[in-house]
């Protein structure tokens, strides 16, 4: 019942109610299908044949399920992979930049700062202490 | 002893462990009957059971499973109605 060229409609799942070929029959009880569905493999209890057949070779490409199927008004789907979308580069924190717009940062700079001085203050003694 | 408003039924009854480890009873308002197959009246996998409130702040996705009549018919009512329809389009072919 369920050979190559044979239409079908999916009645399980999220592509229920949707017509179907039949592209491939595979080892362990599964069918290649495409269509109006997307192309995968199924069970063909998952399947409700339709008295319709078409001319397809085993295995046919999605392009040619799609030129099969355009007589007959059924949209294919097409599921091409989405090309990935550019991921945001990492960027350097200047942050001498941030100090200037964050006033939180902007207080540990002074604190570093103070520590500097105190640094230089402490260099300064030790070298008059020295003299 | 127990309030008095908690010695009707009308608050469901929910055990839940303390910190301390002792068991606590809580009282909860009762959830609504769950969600029924529109043809056959079994309830419902994937619906989940809870009130409105709740249902209303929760995804669509997580309310009904993603399938043509998900929600309102269960999985083997949905089959049986694809594959009738299927047999009378094939008949007219």
């Amino acid at each position: 019942m369920f050979e190559v060229g044979r239409l079908a409609v999916k009645i399980a799942g999220r592509d229920a109610g949707k017509v179907c070929v039949i592209v491939d029959v595979l080892e362990g009880n599964r069918v290649l299908v495409d269509g109006e569905t997307r192309r995968k493999k199924v069970n063909p209890k998952h399947l409700e044949p339709l008295g319709q057949l078409v001319k397809l070779s085993k295995g046919a490409s999605h392009d040619d399920v799609k030129k099969a199927l355009k007589p007959l008004d059924i949209e294919t789907q097409d599921t091409k992979p989405k090309s990935a979308a550019e991921r945001p580069k990492k960027q350097k924190v200047n942050k001498k930049e941030l100090a200037k717009d964050d006033p939180k940062a902007k207080k540990e700079s002074k604190k570093e700062a103070k520590k500097e001085t105190k640094k230089e203050e402490k260099a300064s003694k030790e070298s008059k202490s020295k003299k | 002893m127990p309030r008095g408003m908690h010695k009707s039924r009308t608050l469901r009854r929910v055990y839940r462990k303390a910190p301390g480890g002792a068991v606590k009873l809580h009282y909860r308002t009762r959830k609504p009957k769950g969600a029924s197959c529109g043809s056959c009246g079994t309830t419902l996998k994937g619906v989940p059971r809870e009130r409105p409130k709740k249902m209303m702040n929760m995804p669509k996705t997580a309310k009904r499973p993603e399938r043509p009549f998900g929600g309102v018919l269960c999985s083997k009512c949905m089959r049986s109605h694809f594959k009738s329809e299927a047999r009378k389009v094939s008949v007219n072919v």
